[in-house]
C-alpha cells in the first residue's frame, strides 16, 4: 500500500464518519416521546410550527444532542491521546478512574450541597478530581509505564473513588440525595438544556484544542522517547498537557451528564484498523467515533422499550465491559509476558 | 394502702384535667417517624412525648412550636428500650427488625400506616387520638381538616383547572393515589391520566410540555437546584410554560404523610388557587 492509497483511505473514512455523526444528529432531534414528524421537527429547529414543537425541538433534544456529540467526541479524543501518550492500546481515561474520581468531585458538591447544580462549582471539582486522579496515577506508573501496573494502578484508582463517593452517599442525611446521587452516577443525556451546554462546553472545547495541539508529539512519541527527544518534544510537558487537557474534557463532560464509560476506550480501536497506528492521524477519526458512538447509544436509549428509562451510561459500559475483556484476549501475550 | 393511694391520685389527675374522657393517666410515648412525629407533636400533651424521630428536627420538617426540648432517638431499638415508654408510635415503614425487637422486648407498639384516601386519613387521626389518649384533639383536627376542604372546594369553585402534580425528576403521583384523590376532591383534575399513570410514574419533559395541563403542582418554589431531581422541574422548557405564576406550590412537608398536616396542605392549595387564579 502506497502512501497515497493510505491518504486517501484516510480521508474517505473521515468523511464517512462524518456523514454518519451528521445523520445521527438528524435522527437524535427526530425523537423522542412525543412522536414528531421530520417535517414538524424540521420546522420547528427553524422557528416554526406550534410552540410546544419548538420547545421541544429547540429546548429539549436540541442541547441533549448537541451533549452527545460533543461528550463523545472528548471521550474519543480523549481516549486516543491517551493511547498515544502511554504507546499503549489500553489506555483509556475510564481505566484510569478519570470519570469516577470526576464524580466524585461532583457528588462532593451535590451533597455538602455548597452550590446550584447548574454552577460552575460542579465542572470545576469534577476537573480538579479528575486531574488529581490521571496525575496521580501517571506519577505512580513511571515514565515507561507497563500495561499491568497502569491497569493496577487504575484499578486502584476507580476503586478509590468509588468508595469515596459511597461514603458521601453514606453519609448524606437527606433521604432523597443517595437516590439522586445513585441516578446521577448512572450517566444520562435525558432533559438536559442549554444551561448544562454552556456549562460543559467552554472546558470540552478547551480540552479538545489541548489535546489536538498535541498531535505531532503523539507521532514523535510513537518512534520512541528518545527520537522524541531529539525531535525537540518535551515529554514531561506532553505529559502535563494530556493530564490537563483529558481533565478539562472528562471533567466537564461528567459535571453535567454522570459518568459515560468505555467510549474513549473503544473509538481509538475501532478507528485503528482504517486509519493505520499513527496516533497523531488517529486524533480525529477517534472524535468522530466517539461522538457517533454516544449519539448511537443515546438514539438506543430512546427506542428501546422498557418500563422505565435505560440510562445512557449503563448501555455504554454494557457494551464496553465485554469490549474491554476482548481486548485483555487480544493483548494477553504482553500482559502475560509482563514486559510491555 | 398501695391501692387506695393509686386510686387518689387517679382521682386527683381526673379532677384537675376536669375531663372524664382521662379514664387513666395518658400514655408516655415516643415517636419512631417522622409522620408519627408530626401526630404527636399535635394530640398528645408536651409531658407525654418522651422522644421524636431522629429526622424531627431537620429544617425542611419545620413544626409548629419549640421541639429542642424534646429528645431525639437514634432510630435503632436501644435508648428505647432504654427509657421504656408506655407507648411506641411507629410507622408500618419504620424498620421491621426494630419493631420486632421492640415487641418482643415485650412494648407496647402502635404502627400506623400512610393514608391513601381522605377518609383513612380522618380514621388515622381519630385512632391516634384514641392511642394517645386524645381523643378530644383528635376531633379537633378532624373538624379543621373539614374545615380547610371546604375553603379548597370554594376556592375551586366553577374553576375546574387540569393540574399535574409534579414532583423531582418527572415523577408524576397517578390519579388514584392520594395527591390525585386529593385533586379531585377539592374538584381539579389530575392530568395524571393522560399520561397513563394510574398509580404514578415518570413522565418525561416532553411528554409534559406536549401535554399541557392548565397548572403544575409542585413542593418548592425558588430557582434553586440543590441537586438533578430540582434541575429537572427547573428546566427552561418547563419554565416558559410554567413560570411562577402557573405553578402551584405545596411544601412536600405537609403532604407526605397525610395527617394532622393535611389540614395545612388544604390552606396552602387554596392560598395558591387564589393567587394564581388572578
Amino acid at each position: 500500500m502506497t502512501n497515497e492509497d493510505a491518504a486517501r483511505r484516510r480521508i474517505g473514512a473521515t468523511a464517512a464518519l462524518a456523514a454518519l455523526v451528521a445523520l445521527l444528529v438528524l435522527i437524535s432531534l427526530g425523537i423522542g416521546p412525543v412522536r414528531l414528524s421530520p417535517l414538524a421537527v424540521a420546522e420547528a429547529l427553524f422557528g416554526g410550527g406550534s410552540d410546544v414543537a419548538q420547545v421541544i425541538v429547540r429546548e429539549i433534544r436540541l442541547p441533549r444532542t448537541l451533549l452527545a456529540l460533543a461528550i463523545g467526541a472528548i471521550l474519543g479524543l480523549s481516549g486516543a491521546s491517551l493511547q498515544g501518550l502511554l504507546r499503549n492500546p489500553l489506555a483509556s481515561p475510564d481505566l484510569f478512574g478519570a470519570p469516577q474520581s470526576a464524580a466524585f468531585g461532583a457528588v462532593l458538591i451535590i451533597a455538602l450541597g455548597l452550590a446550584d447544580v447548574r454552577s460552575y462549582a460542579l465542572p470545576v471539582a469534577a476537573i480538579i478530581a479528575a486531574f488529581g486522579s490521571v496525575f496521580v496515577l501517571l506519577s505512580i506508573a513511571g515514565r515507561n509505564a507497563g500495561l499491568l501496573i497502569l491497569i493496577l494502578s487504575g484499578l486502584a484508582i476507580s476503586s478509590f473513588a468509588g468508595a469515596a463517593t459511597a461514603l458521601v452517599m453514606n453519609l448524606a442525611t437527606n433521604p432523597f440525595l443517595v437516590l439522586e446521587i445513585t441516578f446521577w452516577l448512572l450517566g444520562s443525556l435525558e432533559d438536559r438544556s442549554f444551561q448544562h451546554v454552556m456549562l460543559a462546553f467552554p472546558f470540552i472545547i478547551a480540552g479538545a484544542i489541548m489535546l489536538f495541539s498535541q498531535r505531532h508529539a503523539f507521532r514523535a512519541l510513537s518512534l520512541g522517547e528518545e527520537t522524541a527527544q531529539s525531535l525537540g518534544v518535551d515529554v514531561g510537558r506532553l505529559r502535563l498537557f494530556v493530564i490537563s487537557g483529558v481533565a478539562l474534557g472528562v471533567g466537564g463532560a461528567v459535571a453535567v451528564t454522570g459518568t459515560i464509560g468505555f467510549i474513549g476506550l473503544v473509538a481509538p480501536h475501532l478507528m485503528r484498523p482504517l486509519i493505520g497506528h499513527d496516533p497523531g492521524r488517529l486524533l480525529v477519526p477517534s472524535a468522530l467515533t466517539g461522538s457517533a458512538l454516544l449519539l448511537a447509544a443515546d438514539i438506543a436509549v430512546r427506542i428501546i422499550p422498557s418500563t422505565s428509562d435505560i440510562k445512557v451510561g449503563v448501555l455504554t459500559s454494557i457494551i464496553g465491559v465485554p469490549f474491554f475483556l476482548y481486548l485483555i484476549m487480544r493483548e494477553r501475550r504482553a500482559l502475560g509476558g509482563g514486559v510491555a | 394502702m398501695r391501692w387506695l393511694f393509686g386510686v387518689l391520685i387517679a382521682i386527683a389527675a381526673l379532677a384537675v384535667s376536669g375531663s372524664a374522657a382521662l379514664a387513666a393517666n395518658p400514655p408516655r410515648l415516643v415517636s419512631m417517624n417522622v409522620c408519627t412525629d408530626q401526630l404527636v407533636l399535635r394530640l398528645a400533651d408536651p409531658e407525654q412525648i418522651l422522644g421524636l424521630s431522629r429526622f424531627s428536627r431537620d429544617g425542611w420538617q419545620s413544626h409548629a412550636g419549640d421541639i429542642s426540648r424534646y429528645p431525639v432517638l437514634s432510630g435503632g431499638a436501644e435508648d428505647v428500650l432504654l427509657i421504656r415508654p408506655d407507648l411506641v408510635v411507629a410507622s408500618a415503614f419504620d424498620k421491621r427488625s426494630t419493631r420486632e425487637l421492640l415487641k418482643a422486648k415485650g412494648l407496647r407498639l402502635a404502627e400506623l400506616a400512610v393514608p391513601r384516601t381522605l377518609d383513612e386519613a380522618r380514621q388515622q387521626i381519630r385512632e391516634a387520638g384514641d392511642i394517645i389518649g386524645h381523643p378530644d384533639r383528635a376531633a379537633v383536627e378532624i373538624a379543621r381538616l373539614d374545615a380547610a376542604l371546604a375553603r379548597a372546594r370554594r376556592a375551586v369553585a366553577e374553576r375546574h383547572y387540569r393540574v399535574l402534580p409534579l414532583s423531582r425528576r418527572g415523577w408524576v403521583a397517578g390519579s388514584d393515589s392520594f395527591v390525585g384523590s386529593l385533586l379531585s376532591e377539592i374538584g381539579l383534575r389530575s392530568a395524571a391520566g393522560d399520561l397513563g399513570f394510574n398509580f404514578g410514574g415518570f413522565a418525561s419533559l416532553e411528554a409534559i410540555v406536549n401535554l399541557r395541563p392548565d397548572f403544575i403542582v409542585v413542593s418548592q418554589a425558588g430557582d434553586y437546584a440543590g441537586d438533578d431531581g430540582q434541575a429537572f422541574l427547573l428546566h427552561p422548557a418547563l419554565e416558559r410554560f410554567y413560570p411562577p405564576e402557573k405553578r402551584i406550590v405545596i411544601p412536600e412537608r405537609m403532604t407526605e404523610c397525610g395527617g394532622v398536616m393535611l389540614a395545612d396542605a388544604l390552606d396552602a392549595l387554596t392560598a395558591e388557587l387564589k393567587r394564581v387564579g388572578r
